[in-house]
């Protein structure tokens, strides 16, 4: 009987004391983020999400060289070449299969036109596996001058939050 | 030179000599380079190249030899007896690291956006030498044109070729081999220093016929093709050694192609110095583009009620049977032909040979679709003179050649720079006669342009120059005087339209030379009286000696040709092959022999009416396409394989798409006679078949199987190819005949039909860069005759013959200077066959000018 006592004044007594370290950490700052309404900053030289640059002038680096191709250890990139209206050489095709992809930044570290980068977002979920095949025009960034500002941020946004563009 | 000195006449032919320590004897008269090669030791070079005279422009063959004081250009050392090489040493590679840096001095970094990239000889130096930065801080040295429409350098100046100057390290290879190898000046070097360019002729275009080959010798990507520009990177494809199906000498090739898209990207050279020497026509370079066309024949076409409706291979077997069966079993099986195309491989042409004999009990096959007047058996001199073993390698150590009947640029690229090389190394005499002037004339010692129709005079008058002069020792010769007409040097000069002396000459280097090669040609085999002038060139064998101090032979046209005989494709096969045929298939069928002549003809009278054609379009090439129409309308049914739609696939009641020679693996046999192996690059596309699986198909319809497998064809066709086809040379002198040349009244030019040297018989209209280089049918004739028509370049000109007129636009000739017209009869828009009448020996026509 005074056993069963001795239990009972235990888990009266005890337990909120146990509670204290929960309790604790209400006044301390949050570890977790509210996501994804909030996000991560991640470090300046994470690996993302691909994305291809463009010169100040809006012409892509990109000139379809395959050395990322070559590069790539997963063979993850395709691409294929053709002239563009001044008899330049760019990427008629550049697909990267974010499945395959490992992150690794060989890519990035091969292209000899810095047109190649591996961007912030880390976010990839899609409804089927051929949407993960990203196309030129989903990894370009926005030209500067042919897109009106309004339409950029929106893009950003788009891009940061990885919501689907609805076509 | 002195030094090169013939063994038998006492000084020694090798020389000794030490190369990074191991001991190397060599001929006498290499250099540095190729003593080093031979034992396998790498030098790099950029100007230099094997088949080229050596210049050492670009010094990054740099070797260090005792005794010299300072560093060597191996590609231009000759070597000699007892001389230390060292290839590896610090002070080379300095040297090779110093010259690299100044050819580096001006070239763009622009690799990445550069064709050559991967397979660039400079990139790869430069990895292995050079240091990885410049020490040239200032603006590198960039050609600009004022009319430069694009932003970049690149400039197109052929075709098919596009220049960007900036890249050119000035090795000189490509100009060179235009100027030593072809013959040709339409590319060239110009202004000096710091700015040499190398750039076209004012006004012209880099379009002669082997203009394909400056792209692939560039050692960097300042010349690039535009069939290959940005379409893939090199290291993405893999190669497939194959042969060249548009050229009888069976040329050595490389297919790179593209597995998982099942596409042909280009064609590079698979040097074999016994063939071809690592040149490439363009023909060659550019023909894979008809397999990869989307024009190809899709489906198996079925004739309904007048029309061609697609249907699957199954349907269209199952007519093949019936109809085939019903006309078998009304008429018999003598009553079905066939006709194949001499450009198919052995394995296709020989089971078409088999059942067709085997099937039908017909003797009623040929091969040959744009001869007219064909020979019904093998027993005359002209197959004779097709018998003749010829070796193409044989024509470089000939001291004496002579091409006779025969354009051969525009039929024979191949032997064409053959006897150009003979010319520029090794300083042989060549003689080029012809009814009209040629290209090859260039290197000749002496042209004789003789009249239209007169060849077999002009070769008597070569045999009676001879016996003339005295000049041979052949013991019968008296009787040749008799068996000849006429009888005097003079007559039959002034018959043939050639000033005696200059025949003289060509008989005194006939009888002289010590090897001799004798090249005829197409002229002879399509001519109606080839057997007059093959007894003709009988006798100046036999007068000469021609076949036993070196080689006569009529050379073979097309990819197979040469196959097709040895396989027995023709009605009445050569006697040897005859008896092994009949060995192998226990008998053989006794029923008439028809040639395409005959079958065409008893085809009208409603004597044959069964007909298979294969790969063949006889109503584009055989002469009088309305009879050939005719004829083919008049069959009960037809059944026609192509690559394509064609005239001939629209008359047919049958169409199957049919394989093109990259689809699958096969054997062909060059004009030498040499079996070459050309491996399957693509798999079929579409739903095309190769010839031997149609024809096993088919034969499996019939419930005949033509082979129980793979290996008992190959081992029929082993047994075939082992039966000696040449034929002996006729005893005693032969009675040249004379032949009736009908003139026509108000006809007074002579067309000839050719081959466009960028052509080659149907099908290389579908291939685009090949198009671009000659796209539509033109006549060709002497600026003289253009200015008494009144006549410009480009102007539409009407030609008629008796028979028929085609319009077409005028292109004036730099070699032509007679009464002689030209015409390629490779276009389907211009079909000039429709002008040629079917009998006659020369095709007479006029012209008249298309008012505007």
């Amino acid at each position: 009987m005074k056993d069963i006592l001795k239990a009972i004044g235990r888990a009266v007594f005890k337990t909120p004391l146990g509670f204290l370290v929960t309790l604790k950490y209400i006044f301390k700052k949050p570890v977790t983020l509210d996501y994804p309404r909030k996000k991560k900053p991640m470090a300046p030289r994470y690996r993302g999400k691909h994305y291809l640059e463009r010169y100040d002038d809006g012409t892509e680096r990109c000139v379809c060289c395959g050395l990322c191709a070559a590069a790539c250890p997963a063979d993850a990139i395709y691409m294929e070449p053709e002239e563009n209206e001044n008899g330049e050489r760019r990427a008629k095709i550049y697909e990267i299969n974010l499945l395959r992809c490992i992150f690794c930044g060989f890519c990035e570290e091969a292209c000899p036109e810095e047109a190649i980068f591996l961007g912030q977002e880390y976010e990839f979920s899609n409804y089927d596996r051929n949407s993960f095949i990203y196309t030129k025009d989903e990894m370009l960034v926005p030209h500067p001058r042919k897109d009106n500002p309004f339409k950029r941020i929106i893009r950003r946004v788009r891009r940061v939050y990885g919501v689907e563009d609805t076509k | 030179m002195a030094d090169k000195q013939n063994p038998e006449t006492g000084g020694q032919a090798t020389v000794t000599l030490t190369i990074d320590g191991l001991t190397v004897t060599v001929p006498r008269g290499y250099t540095v380079l190729e003593a080093a090669r031979s034992i396998g030791i790498n030098i790099p070079t950029f100007c230099w190249h094997p088949k080229l005279k050596p210049v050492g422009a670009c010094r990054i063959c740099y070797v260090e030899i005792e005794k010299f004081p300072k560093l060597q250009v191996s590609c231009a050392t000759v070597a000699m007896d007892g001389m230390v090489v060292h290839t590896n040493t610090d002070q080379v590679k300095n040297g090779r690291r110093a010259v690299l840096e100044f050819i580096l001095l001006n070239h763009p970094l622009d690799c990445p956006t550069c064709d050559k990239g991967g397979e660039c000889d400079l990139q790869n130096l430069t990895f292995a030498h050079g240091l990885d930065d410049s020490r040239f801080a200032f603006q590198k040295y960039r050609f600009v044109d004022d009319d430069m429409t694009t932003t970049f350098d690149d400039k197109r100046i052929g075709p098919e070729i596009i220049l960007n100057r900036n890249r050119c390290i000035l090795c000189y290879k490509c100009v060179r081999a235009n100027k030593e190898a072809f013959g040709e000046y339409d590319l060239g070097a110009y202004e000096r220093g710091n700015i040499t360019e190398i750039n076209a002729a004012p006004g012209r275009q880099v379009a002669n016929p082997f203009s394909g080959n400056l792209v692939e010798i560039c050692p960097v990507g300042a010349l690039t093709n535009t069939d290959w520009r940005y379409k893939i990177r090199v290291w993405l494809t893999k190669t497939t050694p194959s042969i060249c199906n548009f050229s009888s000498s069976g040329t050595n090739i490389l297919f790179y192609k593209e597995d998982h898209k099942n596409k042909i990207y280009r064609v590079t050279s698979r040097r074999n110095d016994d063939i071809d020497d690592g040149w490439l026509a363009d023909i060659t370079r550019y023909s894979y583009q008809v397999i990869t066309s989307d024009e190809r024949l899709i489906k198996p076409l079925i004739k309904k009620e007048g029309k061609q409706v697609p249907a699957t291979w199954e349907e269209a077997l199952e007519v093949i049977k019936k109809r085939l069966n019903e006309i078998k079993d009304k008429k018999g099986g003598v009553c079905i032909g066939g006709l194949a195309s001499p450009s198919l491989d052995n394995a296709s042409l020989y089971s078409f040979a088999k059942f067709l004999r085997r099937t039908f009990n017909s003797n009623k096959l040929d091969y040959r679709q744009d001869y007219r007047m064909l020979p019904k058996d093998t027993a005359n001199n002209y197959s004779i003179l097709a018998s003749q073993p010829f070796k193409i390698a044989g024509i470089d150590d000939s001291d004496v050649i002579v091409t006779f009947a025969t354009d051969l640029l525009r039929e024979h690229q191949n032997e064409y720079l053959r006897v150009r090389k003979a010319f520029n190394f090794k300083k042989a005499r060549i003689f080029v006669a012809n009814p009209y002037a040629v290209k090859t004339a260039d290197v000749a010692e002496l042209e004789m342009v003789y009249k239209v129709g007169t060849d077999e005079i002009f070769i008597n008058a070569v045999c009676l120059a001879a016996l003339e002069e005295n000049l041979v020792a052949c013991p019968d010769r008296a009787d040749l005087k008799k068996k000849i007409k006429p009888s005097s040097l003079k007559d039959a000069a002034e018959q043939c339209g050639v000033a005696p002396e200059t025949i003289k000459i060509m008989a005194r280097a006939l009888a002289e030379g010590k090897k001799v090669t004798f090249i005829a040609g197409e002229l002879l085999t399509r001519c109606r009286d080839r057997e007059i002038i093959a007894s003709a060139l009988c006798n100046l064998n036999r007068l000469f000696g021609l076949n036993r101090k070196g080689q006569i032979a009529v050379l073979a046209r097309y990819a197979n040709s040469m196959g097709a005989v040895k396989l027995g494709i023709s009605p009445e096969p050569v006697p040897a092959l005859k008896k092994e045929l009949e060995k192998i298939w226990s008998g053989l069928p006794d029923t008439e022999a028809y040639n395409t002549d005959t079958m065409l003809v008893h085809m009208k009278k409603e004597e044959i009416n069964g007909f298979i054609i294969m790969g063949a379009n006889p109503v584009m090439l055989y002469p009088d396409r309305e009879f050939v129409k005719e004829s083919l309308e008049k069959l009960d049914f037809l059944v026609v394989c192509d690559l394509y739609e064609t005239e001939t696939t629209a008359l047919a009641d049958v169409v199957l798409p049919l394989a093109g020679w990259a689809e699958y693996a096969g054997d062909y046999i060059n004009l030498e006679g040499c079996r070459q192996h050309a491996e399957q690059a693509l798999k079929p596309r579409f739903e095309a078949y190769p010839g031997y699986e149609i024809l096993e198909m088919i034969a499996d319809k019939f419930e005949k199987k033509l082979f129980s497998s793979t290996e008992e064809r190959e081992s029929e066709i082993d047994r075939l190819l082992k039966v000696d086809t040449t034929l002996p040379w006729p005893d005693g002198f032969v009675e040249v005949k004379t032949a009736e040349i009908e003139i026509e009244k108000d006809y007074p030019l002579a067309l000839f039909l050719c081959d466009d040297p960028h052509h080659c018989g149907h099908l290389t209209e579908k291939a685009n860069s090949l198009v671009n280089f000659c796209g539509e049918a033109y006549i060709e004739m002497a600026e003289e005759q253009a200015r008494a028509y009144n006549l410009n370049e480009g102007d539409s000109v009407r030609l008629e013959s008796p028979i028929g007129k085609i319009i077409v636009p005028l292109k004036i000739s730099e070699h032509l200077d007679n009464q002689v017209v030209l015409v390629p009869r490779n276009f389907t828009s211009h079909p000039v066959t429709s002008l040629l009448m079917r009998k006659r020996r020369i095709d007479w026509v006029r012209i008249s000018k298309v008012a505007e």
